[in-house]
Parts: C-alpha cells; sequence; structure tokens
C-alpha cells in the first residue's frame, strides 16, 4: 500500500478551515449570536419587526458553531483509508503544495506534544532529530506505512502525529547511528510510540458512571469504615486511576472468578514489589467500569491498615472491639470487600501489628463479607504454621513477576505520573537504567516495584529537571555503595595508578598487585562478563607474606575503606551443616555470607584457608565464580557481580619456600605448582579453574621485611600525630626488628610482635618518665630496643 | 471557495449532522439512565433504606417489633426509589420531547435563517 497523503482533499480542506476559525472564532460566532438574540427581544419588546430578522442572523452565527463544534475541530475518522484516517493535527500543521519528505514533515510537525513526547524523552533537540532525516519524498512514503502499521498495532482509528514521527524515525539510517550514540535503540522508539499509544487510547476511554445518585440507596452506612479504612474505589473515582494494563491480569482475574465462584476470602500471594496492591486497585478500576461478575457489581473496595487501627484503640479489648464493628458494618453494607494490606500485620502481636485472626477466621467462615489479603508467601506460610484453620479458608491467587515488556510498559505509565507530580523530564534512557539496575541490585523486591522505587529515588538526582540513566546510577550509588556510573577523569586516574597506591602499603608481591589491578580496570571499564563477580583470585603462599594484606589493601585503596571486606575463615565451616550458615537469611545472622553481601554488594570477600572448608562448601563456590551468586534457604539469590572473590590457602607453602631458596623464579614454577596441588589432591580441577588467576606469593626477603618495619613505622607515627610526637629508627635497629620478627614458617606475621614490643613499649615507657614531650623527635638506635 | 465551502456545510448538515441528533436520543437517553440510577432503583424497588433493619428477638413483641421496624425501611426506601425514579421520568420525557423538536428543526434552520431575515427586513 503506497498511499500519499492528500492535502486537497475534503477532509483536510475542513482541518485546515477548523483551525482558522479556531476557539476564538467559535466564541465570536456564538457571541454574536447572543447579541443577536438580546438585540431581538429587545426589539420585540419595542414592538419593531426587525426582531425576527435578528433571530435569522443569530441562526447565521449558531450553525457554524454547531459545524464547527461537531465537525471542523475534530474532524472524525471516515473510512479506513490513509486520508480518511490522517489526524486532524497532522492535516492542519502540513501545507498544502509543500514537499512531503520525511524532514520537511518533522519541521511541520515537531512542534505538536507528540513529536516532543518522542525527541524529549530520548533526550534529543529537533535540530539533531531535523539533521538525520532524508529529504528524499521517497522515504516519507516507507515512513507513513509504518506509521499507518503502528497506528493499527495500537487500535488507533486515527493515524495520530506521534505515530508519524515514530514512522519518520525507525526509518531513517542515520537516525539510528544517532540513538547508537546516545545509547538507544530502534525498538525504544517501538516502545515509544506503544506507550503513546496506551495514553491515547486511555484518552479515547469513555469511562462509565459508577452507578449514578441511587447506587448506594441499596446499600448500608459504613462510618466506622469510612473512619478507619480508605476507600479505594471512590480514590479511584475521584481522582482517577490508571490500572488499565492489568485490569485484565491473570491476578485480576482470578480474584474476580474465586468470588464467583463463592469464595469468601482470598490471598493475593507474592513478594514485595510485585503488585498485590496494584491488582486490588485494578480490580477496583474493574467494579467501577462495570466490567464485573454481577456479584461484585456496585461494590467498593475498602483498604484497612492494621498500623492505623492499632493507633487509636485503647487496648487489646478495644482493637477486637473495632475489628468486629468493622467487619460487622461491612457484612451489613452489603457492597464492601474489605481489602488487609500487608496482612501479616493482623496476625501477628507486635508494635503496630495485633492478633486478629481468631476474629478473622470466624468472619470468613461465615463467609459474612467478601476479603482479600495481600501477603508474602513466606508470611502465608508463618500463617498456616500459626493458624492454619484460617490460612485453609483463604482461596490463594500466587501474582506473577511480570517479564521485561510488562515491567516496562508499568515503568512508562508511572513515569506519567511522576512526571506531572514533580515537574520533571524522565528520559526513556532512565527508564531501562532503573529496569535493569533495579534488577541486579534490589533483591529484596520483585518488579516492577523495585523499579519504580529506583525510578522514583532518582528523581531527587534529576539534573535540570531531567532525570537520565546517570540519574538512576547515582541513585543506585548511593544506595548501595557500588560504582555503576560512567569514570569520572579523578577516578580513572586512580584506577591508571592503582598498584601505585597498593604498594603504598604491600611490599612487592608486584604480580598479584598487578593482576589484581588489571581485573578492577577491566570491571570498572565495563569490558568484563556482568554477570560474574569483578575478579576472582586465589592467593597461594606461606603465612605472612601479604595475602590478606593485599585483600586489605584492595577493600581500602578500590572499595574506599577497609571495612569493605567480608573476611570468613574457613576453618570455621569444617562440617557439612556449617554450609547452612553460610546461606542463612534471618536479620540476626551475623554469620551469614549472604546477609553481609546484601548489606554490602561492593566489596572484597574473603574466604582465609580455602583449603579448610567442608567440600560441600566449596561446591558453592563454583555457582558463586560462574554465576556471580548464591541462593539463599528462601531462595532468594544474593549479587557478588560487584565483588572481588579472594581466596587464600598455605597449601604447598613449604614447596614454594624451597623452589625459592633454590633461586627459581615464580614464574617459572607457578603453572607446575598449580598442576600438583591438583594431582595431590588439594584442590579440585574444576574450582581451580574457575578463578580469574591463581597468584602465587612468594617469601619475603630480609630487605623487603625491612620495608615492611618502615611501613608498621609510619603507623605508629601515624598514632602518636595526635601527640605531635615523631619517632625514627636507625638501619641498625630495623635490621634488629627484622632479626626479631623474622620468622621463615610465619613470614612477616611476628614482625608486628617484634616492633610492638621493641618500639611501642620503649616510646611508652620514655612518654610516662618525661622523656619524650610533645613536639619532639626522637631517634631510636639498635642498643635502644629490648625485646 | 465559499461554494465548496457551502458545499461541504451543507453536505455534513443534511448528513452526518442531522444522523447525529438522531444518535442523541440513546445516548442522552442512557446517560440519564444513568444519573439517576433506573436500573438499581427498580431492582432494589421494595428493598430496605440504606440496609436499616431491625434484628428480631425472641419474644413475639419483639419480632412484632422488628417486622414493622423493617416495614417503615421498605416503605421510605420504596418512596424515595418512586420519587427518583418519576424524576428521572420526566426527565426522559423532556429529553424525547427536545430531541424530537431538535431533529424536526435541524432541517429547517439553514433555510430559516435567511427567510427570518427577509421577512424581518420587509416589517
Amino acid at each position: 500500500m503506497n498511499e500519499s497523503i492528500d492535502l486537497k482533499s475534503s477532509r483536510a480542506q475542513q482541518a485546515r478551515l477548523g483551525k482558522r476559525i479556531g476557539k476564538t472564532g467559535y466564541v465570536i460566532l456564538l457571541s454574536f449570536s447572543a447579541i443577536c438574540v438580546v438585540l431581538g427581544i429587545m426589539s420585540l419588546v419595542s414592538g419593531s419587526s426587525f426582531a425576527i430578522s435578528l433571530v435569522g442572523l443569530a441562526l447565521f452565527g449558531i450553525l457554524p458553531a454547531i459545524w464547527w463544534k461537531q465537525q471542523l475541530s475534530v474532524v472524525p475518522v471516515t473510512s479506513p483509508t490513509l486520508n480518511g484516517r490522517m489526524s486532524v493535527d497532522v492535516l492542519t500543521r502540513l501545507k498544502p503544495g509543500q514537499e512531503l519528505n520525511p524532514r520537511s514533515v518533522w519541521e511541520s510537525l515537531n512542534g505538536h506534544w507528540q513529536a516532543a513526547f518522542f525527541s524529549n524523552h530520548l533526550l534529543l533537540d529537533k535540530e539533531s532529530v531535523a539533521m538525520a532525516l532524508s529529504n528524499n519524498p521517497a522515504d516519507f512514503t516507507q515512513a507513513i506505512a509504518v506509521a499507518t502499521k503502528l497506528a493499527d498495532d495500537n487500535e488507533s482509528p486515527s493515524v495520530e502525529v506521534g505515530f508519524i514521527v515514530a514512522g519518520l524515525l525507525l526509518t531513517s539510517e542515520p537516525f539510528t547511528q544517532l540513538l547508537s550514540r546516545i545509547k538507544s535503540q530502534p525498538a525504544d522508539v517501538e516502545s515509544m510510540a506503544d506507550w503513546l499509544g496506551r495514553d491515547l487510547r486511555e484518552q479515547r476511554t469513555i469511562h462509565q458512571s459508577f452507578g449514578g445518585i441511587g447506587r448506594d440507596w441499596a446499600f448500608g452506612y459504613t462510618p466506622l469504615l469510612n473512619r478507619f479504612g480508605r476507600n479505594i474505589s471512590m480514590s479511584i473515582m475521584n481522582n482517577g486511576a490508571h490500572f488499565g494494563w492489568l485490569t485484565k491480569s491473570e491476578g485480576v482475574l482470578a480474584v474476580e472468578s474465586a468470588f464467583n465462584n463463592h469464595a469468601s476470602a482470598v490471598v493475593l500471594l507474592g513478594d514485595d514489589g510485585i503488585g498485590k496492591s496494584s491488582s486490588v486497585y485494578a480490580l477496583a478500576q474493574r467494579m467501577i467500569e462495570g466490567n464485573v461478575v454481577p456479584s461484585l457489581a456496585y461494590h467498593q473496595i475498602i483498604s484497612l491498615n492494621a498500623t492505623d487501627i492499632t493507633s487509636r484503640a485503647r487496648g487489646q479489648g478495644d482493637l477486637e472491639q473495632i475489628m468486629i464493628s468493622l467487619v460487622n458494618e461491612a457484612s451489613r453494607a452489603g457492597h464492601v470487600v474489605l481489602f488487609f494490606d500487608n496482612a501479616q500485620l493482623f496476625f501477628a502481636e507486635g508494635p503496630g501489628t495485633f492478633d486478629a485472626s481468631q476474629i478473622l477466621l470466624s468472619i470468613v467462615q461465615a463467609q459474612a463479607v467478601p476479603m482479600i489479603f495481600a501477603m508474602s508467601p513466606s508470611d502465608f506460610q508463618r500463617l498456616r504454621t500459626s493458624n492454619q484453620s484460617l490460612a485453609n479458608q483463604l482461596t490463594s491467587v500466587v501474582i506473577q513477576e511480570l517479564p521485561e515488556p510488562s515491567v516496562m510498559h508499568v515503568l512508562e505509565d508511572t513515569a506519567v505520573g511522576l512526571e506531572n507530580n514533580n515537574h520533571v523530564l524522565i528520559s526513556y534512557e532512565a527508564l531501562r537504567e532503573a529496569y535493569h539496575l533495579s534488577g541486579r541490585y534490589n533483591q529484596d523486591q520483585a518488579y516492577p516495584g523495585k523499579a519504580i522505587k529506583l525510578l522514583d529515588q532518582s528523581i531527587a538526582h534529576a539534573n535540570n529537571s531531567v532525570v537520565t540513566a546517570a540519574s538512576v546510577q547515582q541513585s543506585i550509588e548511593q544506595s548501595y555503595g557500588v560504582k555503576v556510573g560512567s569514570v569520572a577523569p579523578q577516578e580513572a586516574d586512580a584506577l591508571l595508578h592503582l598498584e601505585d597506591d597498593i604498594h603504598k602499603r604491600m611490599i612487592n608481591q608486584t604480580y598479584a598487585v598487578q593482576a589484581v589491578s588489571s581485573a578492577l580496570r577491566r570491571a570498572r571499564a565495563g569490558v568484563t562478563n556482568p554477570k560474574r563477580p569483578i575478579g576472582s583470585f586465589m592467593f597461594l603462599g606461606p603465612t605472612g607474606v601479604g595475602k590478606t594484606e593485599l585483600a586489605k589493601a584492595i577493600a581500602a585503596t578500590y572499595f574506599g575503606a577497609e571495612e569493605a571486606l567480608i573476611r570468613l575463615d574457613m576453618s570455621e565451616y569444617q562440617q557439612p551443616d556449617d554450609v547452612q550458615r553460610l546461606l542463612a537469611t534471618g536479620q540476626n545472622e551475623t554469620s551469614s555470607l549472604l546477609m553481609s553481601i546484601r548489606k554490602q554488594p561492593f566489596t572484597v570477600v574473603l574466604f582465609d584457608e580455602i583449603e579448610k572448608a567442608h567440600p560441600n562448601l566449596l561446591n558453592l563456590f563454583l555457582q558463586l565464580l560462574d554465576e556471580g551468586q548464591l541462593t539463599d534457604n528462601a531462595g532468594k539469590a544474593a549479587s557478588f557481580k560487584d565483588a572481588v572473590i579472594i581466596a587464600t590457602s598455605n597449601a604447598g607453602a613449604q614447596s614454594i619456600r624451597e623452589r625459592i631458596a633454590q633461586g627459581q623464579s615464580l614464574d617459572s614454577f607457578a603453572s607446575e605448582f598449580t598442576d600438583e596441588l591438583i594431582n595431590g589432591g588439594q584442590f579440585k580441577p574444576e574450582l581451580i579453574n574457575r578463578f580469574d588467576d591463581i597468584i602465587l606469593f612468594r617469601p619475603l626477603t630480609a630487605g623487603e621485611l625491612a620495608q615492611v618495619v618502615l611501613l608498621m613505622m609510619n603507623e605508629v607515627n601515624q598514632t602518636l600525630s595526635n601527640q605531635n610526637i615523631t619517632v625514627e629508627l636507625t638501619p641498625a635497629a630495623i635490621a634488629k626488628i627484622v632479626e626479631q620478627g623474622n620468622d621463615p614458617r610465619l613470614g612477616a606475621r611476628p614482625m608486628r610482635r617484634a616492633l610492638q614490643k621493641a618500639v611501642e613499649d620503649t616510646i611508652a615507657q620514655r612518654i610516662l618518665k618525661g622523656q619524650i614531650n610533645p613536639g619532639d623527635h626522637t631517634v631510636l638506635d639498635a642498643p635502644d630496643l629490648t625485646f | 471557495m465559499m461554494v465548496m465551502l457551502a458545499v461541504a456545510f451543507f453536505s455534513w448538515w443534511y448528513g452526518q449532522g442531522w444522523k447525529s441528533v438522531l444518535d442523541s436520543y440513546d445516548t442522552r437517553l442512557k446517560t440519564s439512565g444513568e444519573y439517576f440510577s433506573v436500573k438499581q432503583l427498580l431492582r432494589t424497588l421494595f428493598a430496605p433504606w440504606r440496609r436499616i433493619i431491625s434484628y428480631s428477638g425472641t419474644s413475639l413483641a419483639d419480632r412484632f417489633k422488628a417486622w414493622g421496624d423493617n416495614i417503615v425501611s421498605r416503605v421510605v426506601g420504596f418512596t424515595v426509589r418512586c420519587i427518583v425514579l418519576f424524576a428521572s421520568l420526566l426527565f426522559a420525557v423532556a429529553i424525547i420531547i427536545f430531541t424530537t423538536i431538535e431533529l424536526l428543526a435541524w432541517p429547517l434552520l439553514p433555510v430559516l435563517a435567511p427567510i427570518l431575515i427577509f421577512v424581518g427586513l420587509l416589517g
């Protein structure tokens, strides 16, 4: 179908005439008629025959006014052909005789709100779009075909400006390139056309009356419910709602069907954020639109809040009395569906909650009033344990998590409300980013709730009232302490010099430092697999050579603080049951790895002495390193995708020491050494192979140990800086500490003890004796030190 | 241009425009019926007013009193509903009369305008 727009058609002419007359012309015509009528009446009173002429003149004003109002201002669709269904806005903006090519049409239409809808949400200025469109009339024919298809797909009777614009953008190759430069894609334009289509469909929907003036006369009064509850139906009636996308969802239809099958109470099951409350709102909207089964016709949904009721009651007895009165009132009224949001609060004793399960059980059994409960599956499981009779009486409806396209629809519809309420513009890339980042970082909630929550929080990071992907990233960074935004120049500089920073507190182990630094750089630059941890390393070597120190150094230099380290001593996980301890989910489970990583996803996870862990735990490791996540006992995933995983082991330490003593370099025997560990049965090959790198640490030489002493002295001086005291060691003193603190089996570990004994004790004594005073600089020589 | 406009106007006035007046019977009556809750009121014509009912006790006197109270509630409900239904009936009749006049006068209006002016000028 290669139709073209006929701007000389009768519809086009009428549209242009309608625009020319406009509202102003309409008002002038009516005013003219009114004046004629008034003058006519005055003439009639004065007995003049001119009154009749004035009435005739009035008709000359009224008739075109009627024509304008009913025909010219809307120019209804006349046929399914292109010219029969072209929107009046398109017909009035395009000029007859104008050459119709993509660029000229865009320039004519870009002032319309539907064109701005695209350019604003894609963060593109009108000139950039114009430059990306061709001036070849043949290309416009192709654009029109796409626009017509979009109109059909969106059940739009007319081909609106928005569909034409989408057709122009989708058929332009340079525009596709422009989109890729701003990290968007043609699919985004199609999604936006659908979004616009839904909005236009909503505007076309004729809202039915919810029963008229006599609706409630057959039903009882509900003064108490009005006081304690929230009438969802009336709220939707008065303020409107946009749950159109959900009114035909499986969950809503299942609730309706349950009530139609004489269920007295339904429980909506789903995780937080999955849309349980929204489903109830959608049901209320269906009731208002008159699309429900007769048993629910003219019913109103009233939501009860446990905290509100508790705060207004004077005691337990009062609480029970209120609950009984509320349910009695709902039952007598005959048109109330009670909704218990966060229903678990009605089944437990505690602050802001109370146990009404027995009262509710009797009401459910008596089928006195239709009720809807909303809670998570785990809370329902708890109800099963505490009050099985009540749980058995409830008809369960499981709300399923929405797939990505539906979540995006919800986000798009939500964005409209957020934009209006907060006077901001939310870009389409922000919607996509909210979907992806909430999925990656918020494991506590389900879609679409978590994406909506993130989008809402991102408004606080809007730049010049525009919410972009960067705003969403900043919100995530603030909430989870992770780095997801683009790398700032200062951070890039720090990343490029990461080795230098780490070496400020690490002596030697150059290869290890370089391997870890490279992994961090790769992750930050976005060139690693985002579905795995940032990096995973196994550090092998003798005790006291800096394995743990390197993990701490990474935490301090890259993750912001030495505290950004989750350290697990694997010698405490030697029993098969210890695995459960790692995967526990309770808030008080301090030893749970999953609880720690959820609180602090951007971190270093250090598994010390991994060879001592039970083999079951090593199997968990395979999942962690492969998928970047672990699943807790309740089936919820915890992400390790923003963590560096480090496992340390002393396995084969003696062999390393001997080879180094023989003068071999680490590089020369690293591969052979790893094979030995596998062949010796100390590690399974599948575990070793899953680490990004196996890094060998060699024993420190005396010279390196002297540098370690100097690093430790820096720490001592930092502590003494409060008293304005500085201490310096002579080379002889350093050599003596190295001699005392060096143990081939324990590496540099005894060094701290030696320093403490020799230096810190000596200084403490001198301070107390008044030999060192604030502002002093003290030099300690070998004879000054006692061990 | 003027001729074309006149043709467009008259073809709309005696075509789609006139038909829309005819269609308005249906929409106006429906809207009126919904506003006055006609279906709902007819369905619940004898129901107690706002479900205000007494529950009978065990004694005969109590039962008799409750029965009396409930009759009163139903009579009140019936009366109010009848008044509203009557009002809606009047309204519907008014709609029919007004729309019929509109329908009959519609084709005459374009012709009437110049005639009235002419007649008035003639005195």
